[in-house]
Formats: C-alpha cells, sequence, structure tokens
C-alpha cells in the first residue's frame, strides 16, 4: 500500500516537474534576457536610451538611442491597427451574427489560412509584389483605394443623411426632399472624393519599403486574431440579450451596435490589444520590408517614409554585436529585446484579463 | 548546480545518439556577404573533391564571422574588413590567434540605378550624399529627384570600409535606409530609380556604377591602386590551419580558385597583385 | 419597398460593410496566395532547353543519354552558324586595331550574352564557377538573354529634368558589313533550334540538392532541413505539452498553483519570436553549450518552447472535452488515475491532440525568428544520418529570407524564391487543412 502511495505521488510530482517547464521556461527567459540587458542600463542609463533618437551603433563615440527605433515600432503597429481593427470587427460582427452557420463555418478557414501562412511568406510578398507596386504605381493605387473605399462609404452616408434630413419634411414633400437632398450629397461626395483621390494620384513613393507596405502587411497578419478574439467575445455576450433587444422591435444593426457591441467591449478591448501584440512582435515582415532606416519621418503620420522597428534591429545587429569585445552593442539589442518582452508581456496579461472578463460578466446567466 | 555539467550532459547524450564526428571531417565557415559568394564557390569545388567533408556556410555579416572565430563557432571567419583592435584583445583572452589569409581583392563601387544620367561623382560628393548634405539629384546635375540613400547594415565589413574610406568616420544620415547584404542594395537600387547604394566588384551586374574621382571601379583599377575605395577580403583561421581546412583556404592560391574568384567578380591574388601598396 | 427607413438602410449598410470585409479577406488571401503559386509552379513546371536536360544528366544521371547526345548533336548543328560567324568576326577583331577600338566593347557584352544564352563557346577554357558551365537551362529567361544579345541597352539622358528613359536599339546596325552580320538572324531566329525547349515537369524540385548557390537543381536541403526542425520540436515538445496538459485537466485541483500555472502558460505564448531566437542562442547554445554553434538541436529546442503553449492548450482542451462518463466508468471498474488517462482518456482525446500538435508543426515549420540565431545558414549540404542533431542546416523560411535579399544575382533565381515560397506555404497549410478536417471528424463524432 505505501509503496504504491509512494509511487503515485511521485507520479504526479514529475507531472507536475514537467507542467512547471512552462514556469521555468518564462522565468528563464526573463532572466537571461534580463542579464544581459541590465549591463547595458548600469552602464548608459535609461534616459538616453528611450529618448535620444540617434542610433550609431558603430560610430566615434557610439550613440544607442532607441527612440527612433521605438517610433518605428509604433507607428507600423499603429497602421496594421488601422487596418486591422475596422475589417476585423466587421468581419467578427459578420461571422458571429450574420451568416448562416454552414457559411460561417465555410469562413472560418479562411481566417485560419492567413493565420497560418508563415511571415517569412508575407514579407516576400511584401518586398517582391508590394514594394515594386507601390514604387511604380503608387499614385494609381492610392487612387483606387480612395474611390474603393470611398464610394460605398459615401454612397451609404449619403443614403443616411438624406433620408434622416427629409423625415423633417412635411409628409408630401418629403419623397421630393428625399431625392433632392440625395442628388445634392452625391454630388458632393462625389466631388469630395475626386479631389481627395487627384491628391492620392499625386503621391510618389520613392521607397516600396516603407511604413505603409510594412502596416498593410501587417494589419493582414494581425487580422486573424483580431477575428477571432472579437468572435469570441460576440458570443460570449450570449443570445439573451440579442433576443431581448429584437424582442424590443430593434434591427439587427441596432442590436448590434446599441446592445452587444457595448456589452463585449472588454473582449473587444482584448482582442485590439492582442492584435498589437501580435504587430509589435513580428520580426520577418518589417524587417523585409520596412526600410529600416532609424529616424522619426518627417512629418509624424507620414507612412511612406522608410522606418526601422525593434524587431528588425535585433534581427540585423546581431551579426556585429560581440559578446565578448562590443559588450555594449551586444547588451543594446538585450534591452530592446527586453522592452519588447515586458511590452508583450503586458499586452497578454491585459488581454487575457480583459477576455475573462468578458466571459466571466456574461456566463452568469 | 553547474551549468556546464548539465550541458555536458546533454550534449553527450545528444551525440551518443547521433554519432559524434571527425573533426576534421566538417568545416564552419560563418562572415562577410561579400567574401560569401567565394565561400559558397570554394565550397561546392571542395565538398565535389572530398565528399566526406561537409562545408556550411553562413553570411551573418564580418562582425558575426569574428565573433563566431573567437567563440569557437566557426572554423574560419570570412570578414571584408581586418579585424578590429578589441577583436584581436578578446581572441587574446580567449586564447584564440587569428590567422588573417587575403583571398582576394575587392573595390567597394557605387551603385545607381541605370537610368540615373549621372555618370560621376567625387568622394566629398559621396559623403555628402550620406551625411544627409545633398538630398536631391538636381544638386548633382541629375534631374529632380530626391536620392534614397542606401546602406548596409552596421554589422557588415562592407560598411565599415565604407565608413573609414569614404565617411571618414562621420556620422551618415538618420534617413538612410539599412539592408543585409550586398545582393540586398543591388536589388534596392536595380528597383529604385533614384536610389544610390554601395556594394562590392562582384555585385555590379544590371547596375550603373559611378567613376569616383573619375576613376571606374573594376578588376584593373583595384590592382593597379588608381581606384580609391579598394580593399582586401580575409579569411581568418584559429592559428595556423591544418588539414582540410588548410587544404581549403589553399584554393585561393591555385589557378582553379583564382578563376572562381575572378568568375565571381573580384580580383584574385596573383604574385604581382601581392605587392600592392596598401590602401591609406 | 415604400418606406425607405434609414433604419432599415443602416442596417443593410451594416450587413454590407461586413459582408465587405470577409470579401476582403478573400481578397487578401488570393492576392497573397496567388503570385507565390502561380509563379512558383513555375518553379516545377516551366519549359525546359536542352543544357537543362544536360544538366541533369551530367549531374544527377537522369535520363537517357542516348537521346540527350542526338538532341545535343542537333542543337549543336543549329549553333554552327552562329559560331563560325563569331569566330570569323573574332579573328577579324584580332588583326583590325581600327575594329577593335570600334566594336571591341560592344562585341564583348555580345559574347558574354550569348554565353549566357548558349553556355561555353566551343574554343572558350572550361570555366570552373558551374552557372557559366550551362546556357540557359529555362526558356523564359533564355528569351530574356536573347534580348540582350540582340539590343544593346541604351539610356537616353537628353532630358534633363527626368531620370533617363530606358532604349533597346538593335545590335546588328553596328556591325553591318563585318562577318558578325549574319549571327543575328541566326540568333532571332533559330534561337528555338539552338535550346530545343521542352515543357518540363521538374518534380524533383522538392528532392534535388541546388548547385552553384541554387542556380540549378532544386531546395532538397532546405526542405530536410524544415522536416528535422520540426520533428525535433514535436520530438521535445509534444511529451512536454501533453504531459503539463495531463496535469492541468486530470491532477491538478483548482487553486493558486493551476492558476499561476495558467497565467505563465500564457505569458510563454506571448513572448516575440524574435525573443525566442536571442534566448535560444543565449541558453542553449552560449550557457548551455548543447552544441557549440549553430545546429538542428538547438534550433529544436527553440522551437518547441515556442509551440509549447499552443500544445498544452490543445491538448488540455482535448482532454477535458472526454465526457466525465468515461472516467467514470473507468474508475468505478478500479483503474488507478495514471491507468485511466492512458488506456481511456488519452484513446478519446487523440484527434483533439492530434489537430493542435499538427496545427503546432505548421507554426513551427514557417517559423523565422527563432532559427536565424540557432540552426540556419545559407548553404549547406543536406544533413546526413549521422551528424543530424550537431550540424547547421539550411531552412525553407531562412533561405527564402536569405535568397529573396543577400543573393548575388536575386533577379537570376527568382524562380528558385518563388518554388520555395511555395512549397513551404504548401506545406504548412497542407498541415493546417489536416488539422481542420481532423477537427471537423472531432466534432462531428462528438456530437453524433
Amino acid at each position: 500500500m505505501r509503496w504504491e502511495d509512494a509511487t503515485r505521488w511521485m507520479g504526479t510530482m514529475v507531472l507536475l516537474g514537467v507542467a512547471s517547464l512552462s514556469i521555468l521556461a518564462v522565468l528563464f527567459i526573463f532572466y537571461f534576457i534580463a542579464k544581459e540587458a541590465i549591463p547595458f542600463f548600469a552602464v548608459r542609463g535609461f534616459r538616453e536610451f528611450f529618448t535620444s533618437p540617434e542610433w550609431y551603433p558603430s560610430g566615434h563615440p557610439p550613440r544607442f538611442g532607441t527612440a527612433a527605433i521605438l517610433y518605428g515600432s509604433a507607428l507600423v503597429t499603429l497602421g496594421a491597427i488601422v487596418v486591422a481593427v475596422p475589417i476585423g470587427l466587421s468581419a467578427a460582427i459578420c461571422l458571429s451574427d450574420l451568416l448562416p452557420f454552414a457559411v460561417r463555418q465555410a469562413a472560418k478557414p479562411i481566417v485560419e489560412l492567413l493565420a497560418a501562412i508563415p511571415s517569412v511568406a508575407y514579407g516576400f510578398f511584401a518586398l517582391v509584389v508590394l514594394a515594386p507596386l507601390l514604387q511604380t504605381r503608387g499614385g494609381l493605387l492610392f487612387r483606387t483605394v480612395v474611390w474603393a473605399i470611398g464610394a460605398p462609404v459615401g454612397a451609404i452616408l449619403a443614403l443616411m443623411l438624406s433620408q434622416t434630413i427629409s423625415l423633417r419634411f412635411p409628409a408630401r414633400w418629403q419623397r421630393g426632399a428625399g431625392l433632392v437632398l440625395l442628388a445634392g450629397l452625391g454630388l458632393a461626395a462625389w466631388a469630395l472624393l475626386r479631389s481627395l483621390a487627384g491628391r492620392a494620384g499625386q503621391l510618389t513613393v520613392e521607397s516600396g519599403t516603407n511604413a505603409l507596405n510594412a502596416s498593410l502587411i501587417l494589419g493582414i497578419m494581425a487580422l486573424p486574431t483580431v477575428v477571432s478574439v472579437a468572435e469570441d467575445a460576440l458570443q460570449a455576450a450570449g443570445r439573451e440579450i440579442r433576443e431581448g433587444s429584437y424582442a424590443l422591435g430593434a434591427t439587427r444593426s441596432e442590436t448590434l451596435l446599441r446592445v452587444v457591441l457595448p456589452a463585449s467591449l472588454s473582449g473587444l478591448a482584448a482582442a485590439v490589444i492582442l492584435g498589437v501584440m501580435r504587430a509589435v512582435g513580428e520580426t520577418m515582415v518589417v524587417w523585409m520590408a520596412s526600410g529600416n532606416a532609424a529616424q522619426i519621418p518627417r512629418p509624424w503620420y507620414n507612412v511612406l517614409s522608410p522606418v526601422r522597428t525593434l524587431t528588425a534591429t535585433i534581427a540585423g545587429d546581431m551579426g556585429e554585436a560581440d559578446h565578448v569585445t562590443g559588450s555594449e552593442r551586444y547588451a543594446v539589442l538585450f534591452a530592446m529585446a527586453l522592452t519588447l518582452l515586458v511590452f508583450s508581456l503586458l499586452c497578454n496579461l491585459v488581454g487575457e484579463w480583459l477576455v475573462r472578463r468578458s466571459h466571466r460578466r456574461w456566463s452568469g446567466g | 548546480m553547474n551549468w556546464k555539467t548539465i550541458g555536458t550532459a546533454t550534449t553527450v547524450a545528444a551525440l551518443l545518439a547521433s554519432g559524434k564526428t571527425n573533426a576534421q571531417e566538417k568545416i564552419v565557415i560563418d562572415g562577410s556577404t561579400t567574401v560569401g559568394p567565394i565561400a559558397k564557390a570554394f565550397a561546392e569545388y571542395y565538398m565535389e573533391r572530398n565528399p566526406g567533408v561537409a562545408i556550411s556556410v553562413s553570411e551573418s555579416g564580418s562582425g558575426n564571422g569574428a565573433k563566431s572565430l573567437i567563440n569557437g563557432a566557426c572554423h574560419i571567419a570570412t570578414m571584408s574588413r581586418a579585424m578590429k583592435e578589441n577583436e584581436l584583445a578578446a581572441a587574446k583572452e580567449k586564447g584564440v590567434t587569428p590567422m588573417a589569409h587575403v583571398v582576394a581583392m575587392d573595390g567597394i563601387a557605387l551603385i545607381v540605378h541605370p537610368s540615373n544620367p549621372v555618370q560621376g561623382l567625387t568622394l566629398e560628393q559621396v559623403r555628402n550624399i550620406y551625411k544627409g548634405l545633398v538630398t536631391n539629384w538636381k544638386e548633382l546635375g541629375g534631374p529632380d529627384r530626391p536620392i534614397v540613400v542606401i546602406s548596409r547594415d552596421t554589422n557588415s565589413g562592407t560598411y565599415e570600409t565604407f565608413e573609414e574610406l569614404v565617411m571618414k568616420k562621420e556620422k551618415m544620415s538618420e534617413k538612410t535606409e539599412y539592408v543585409g547584404s550586398n545582393g540586398a542594395i543591388r536589388q534596392r537600387v536595380l528597383t529604385t530609380p533614384a536610389a544610390i547604394g554601395y556594394v562590392g566588384l562582384a555585385f555590379m551586374e544590371g547596375v550603373k556604377a559611378l567613376t569616383i574621382n573619375g576613376v571606374e571601379p573594376s578588376a584593373e583599377t583595384v590592382v593597379a591602386g588608381t581606384y580609391p575605395v579598394a580593399r582586401p577580403l580575409f579569411m581568418y583561421t584559429n592559428g595556423k590551419p591544418e588539414g582540410h581546412v588548410a587544404a581549403f583556404l589553399g584554393l585561393k592560391d591555385t589557378k582553379d580558385g583564382h578563376r572562381l574568384i575572378e568568375e565571381i567578380g573580384f580580383v584574385p591574388l596573383r604574385p604581382k597583385v601581392a605587392e600592392m601598396p596598401k590602401t591609406p | 419597398m415604400r418606406s425607405f427607413s434609414s433604419r432599415h438602410l443602416l442596417d443593410h449598410a451594416f450587413s454590407g460593410l461586413s459582408y465587405l470585409s470577409i470579401g476582403f479577406m478573400v481578397a487578401a488571401l488570393l492576392v497573397i496566395l496567388g503570385p507565390i503559386a502561380i509563379r512558383g509552379i513555375g518553379a516545377y513546371c516551366f519549359r525546359g532547353t536542352i543544357e537543362f536536360r544536360l544538366f541533369v544528366l551530367e549531374r544527377f544521371h537522369r535520363g537517357s543519354a542516348e537521346r540527350i547526345g542526338e538532341e545535343l548533336q542537333v542543337a549543336r548543328r543549329a549553333r554552327e552558324p552562329l559560331y563560325e560567324a563569331m569566330r570569323a568576326f573574332e579573328a577579324d577583331l584580332e588583326n583590325d586595331p581600327a575594329l577593335r577600338r570600334k566594336l571591341g566593347g560592344d562585341y564583348r557584352q555580345f559574347q558574354t550574352a550569348v554565353r549566357e544564352l548558349l553556355g561555353p563557346l566551343p574554343w572558350d577554357p572550361a570555366p570552373l564557377l558551374m552557372r557559366q558551365q550551362y546556357g540557359q537551362t529555362r526558356w523564359d529567361r533564355a528569351l530574356i538573354k536573347q534580348r540582350k544579345a540582340l539590343y544593346r541597352e541604351e539610356w537616353d539622358y537628353s532630358d534633363p529634368s527626368r531620370m533617363g528613359v530606358q532604349v533597346w536599339r538593335p545590335r546588328r546596325v553596328h556591325y553591318q558589313g563585318t562577318r558578325l552580320e549574319p549571327a543575328f538572324d541566326q540568333l532571332e531566329h533559330r534561337l528555338a533550334e539552338m535550346l530545343r525547349p521542352r515543357w518540363t515537369f521538374y518534380g524533383r524540385f522538392l528532392t534535388d540538392p541546388s548547385f552553384d548557390a541554387h542556380f540549378f537543381g532544386g531546395i532538397w536541403a532546405e526542405v530536410l532541413g524544415t522536416l528535422c526542425l520540426t520533428l525535433g520540436a514535436m520530438l521535445f515538445g509534444v511529451p512536454v505539452g501533453l504531459l503539463s496538459a495531463i496535469y492541468l485537466a486530470e491532477y491538478a485541483t483548482e487553486g493558486r498553483l493551476m492558476h499561476l500555472l495558467r497565467i505563465f502558460i500564457n505569458t510563454l505564448s506571448g513572448v516575440p519570436s524574435i525573443v525566442f531566437g536571442l534566448f535560444g542562442m543565449a541558453f542553449f547554445i552560449h550557457t548551455l553549450g548543447v552544441t557549440d554553434s549553430k545546429s538542428v538541436l538547438a534550433g529544436s529546442l527553440t522551437l518547441a518552447l515556442l509551440i509549447l503553449p499552443t500544445l498544452i492548450r490543445a491538448s488540455e482542451e482535448a482532454i477535458r472535452a472526454v465526457p466525465a462518463a468515461y472516467r467514470e466508468a473507468a474508475f468505478s471498474l478500479g483503474a488507478s488515475r495514471w491507468h485511466t488517462v492512458t488506456t481511456v482518456i488519452l484513446p478519446a482525446a487523440l484527434p483533439g491532440i492530434l489537430t493542435g500538435t499538427v496545427i503546432s508543426l505548421g507554426r513551427a515549420a514557417g517559423e523565422t525568428a527563432p532559427i536565424i540565431f540557432t540552426a540556419a545558414v545559407s548553404l549547406g549540404e543536406p544533413l546526413a544520418w549521422r551528424r543530424l542533431l550537431t550540424m547547421p542546416t539550411p531552412a525553407l523560411p531562412w533561405n527564402l529570407y536569405n535568397l529573396s535579399t543577400e543573393h548575388a544575382a536575386v533577379d537570376e533565381i527568382r524562380h528558385v524564391q518563388y518554388g520555395m515560397a511555395l512549397t513551404l506555404v504548401a506545406l504548412v497549410l497542407a498541415l493546417n487543412l489536416a488539422a481542420i478536417l481532423l477537427r471537423a471528424r472531432v466534432s462531428r463524432k462528438l456530437r453524433g
């Protein structure tokens, strides 16, 4: 009997040991990255690292200011979010509320396929197809995008506005007023779009490897994350509130906009944060397609200029950094890795907490 | 708990599983992307004639090659610059004696897109371009296009040589784009009409090489010493090489080796070349 | 519809927008995979010339030596007039310094182009670099080189406000009256006879090693490297992941320890891949010294760490999904917990575990950042059994990056890059497809 108890206890301990390898792994990762990074901060302090935009690691004297690089990471991530969140959110809404079950099962693989494509394949596409395209036909591309997004949005807005305003007219003239307003607003929208497209078409892209290129591709890469987490959140809101809203006579979009979305806000916030985490941690796409210029673009929102990100710097500069001789160069890369690690972990923790909150809120019936 | 004990135990287990091979039958080469094509060509040539030897070539930059040699992670470090003082000191600390073997001579050519009307520049003008003082081609007699300045990443020996010989250690403009290899610079310049970059002699196919101070970059001008931006290409070993490593390195002095180097586009070291004065 | 209520309009607009976003994702998928698929297939299926068949015969000893010999004779006969003209002209150049001054440089360009097109000239010494020992192996590239031979690329810089304009001028204009003139007709009209292109299915692109820095041959070293790294990751990751999942699902009690475990597993999944790479280098290679430099072992360990969280999560879900009835039935029969797990739970959860494993394998195969510092090299022999774990290796993701950015002649081997991209994407997508199908089967089984 005792022997069996002992073996059972040992077995459980072995399993626990194996399971805690994950804990060990995280602790080791933190330890080893911090071990190499701390000496850098001890010698050079925090101020230069975080606030100076001058990145000259092999200069005389060397300068290790990563402000421009942090900005590059931030700009590219912001661009990725601008692409991924609207599209991802709409797709999640579509998947959770609009599509019939069978179509939904067919659409989910599309999201998974996007997630499965290796990042180097995305980077290859960005470098070999998108960058030359931006350089040779950048203006045309921008014009097309302005029209492609502007036309449906403008038409919808014009329709809605004309309807809403015409309601204020007495009943007899409503239809006439509506049509006139529609024509007027439509014309205005069209004129606006034309001038926008004209200005966009004149933009020349001197260098196809820039923040825009990287942001676009990163946005597409972050889409699956945003879509799945957002869809989870929307589902977690539950059928009850939806049914209640429909029972009160709301249309589908009103239910979604006024009831479901606010209810799943924390889950949606998690989707955004996890999307940010995905975009920040990506290496190959930015290494190949962002240009790697450690500068803060002028003006700050000029996505057509090349930028440099944390991940690309770590990957690219590791060669020269010798952990015996140029110890500062080696250590600064670990310092960057530490920054990246801390940021990603924060995003992860906050995201997971938000997800759990959204589940907890609505699982209580 | 000694890390090394764990490490050794794991290594022993792994090696028992995989079967340890004779160190002589494996040559690990690491380092410069400039010397990379030579290393690769030599490797294929050598492996074809010595089937038992496995040679692997990494191209992560001259600095990485030096580091690998010092840490004992590679047998041959290819570098497109000489080892620096601190690298030599670190090597001494670790008991490694780096021995330099000059494999070929190379020049650094300034390349632009063939559609660029500019034919040549002075060294001073090149420096100003890379410093960011000259930002538009029209300032140099070309059309009104902003210059896209492309440089090698700082882990590169080509970069270091460029910094020393052309930039005279001054800082590059922050707008400079960095790419990871000679091939990448060539690719960018080939596809970007307003770009300028610098590569080794073997990478000039399809792009236009500018004359510097009136001298065209070519094997002849490098040998003659008239091209201002020339440098030797090195392979470093730990002490005197033996066995397969020695034979591999010896390729650079054979006729076949010379032809391989020439076919790639660099300048092989023929006896009269060896007497060339060192570049300032 | 009589009343176009704006509420309903908004509703329709909303739905429309959502469908548009799904459409955008489909479009993105097609736009990104399209070129990779189409041009990647071009690496496997293309019009190959006699030079290609010759190469395959000489290096891989495949193909009928007789037939290729015959074809070679026919091709050589077709090239004879061209070579004669060149020989005659070269003799003229030797004897006439004025001619040399006028046309020497241009003729050298023409000569190089012909060499690239048809291989070394009959009177050339045998070149050493393999890419110079054969002419063009692909018909599409041969056409490009033909243009280079027949036309001189000139740039018209006359407009000082714009970049130069590319102008192709026929070379023959300069050679009128010389003995080279007939060569141009030959080159222009009889190229197909000189090279004898034929639709070739080069399935062995996948399994042939590469020659001369990927100018020739296939991508076997990279494929094998990826397979080894992935299998290695599975070898190290699956036991740890499975045992951890078993612990979490069956043995652990809800409490602080389990909460802690979950937090850490989540944290591990949030680590960026490049940090894994740095850690792998700093820990496995520098500190532990599992190998003294890059190796498959270090790479596999790093990749195993990367996929561990996914494995644990998927396995745990699968184990928890097994109905309680199974467990209770086993316990009531007197089985111990471990016995239950191994004989009842695991077999029932196997499809789910497999699904998770396969998806993780797909991820491990496609990751680059973890192997940059731990395992990947640009050129190396395909792994041999004896040295499997201790050698570094080329791998599909890393070499795709390397070939498309660092290679000396990126535009010459574009088809190889696309072929690699296609192979990698196909491998990963096949794995994911298998997982999706598995999952569909599992959910059908559980529901039915």
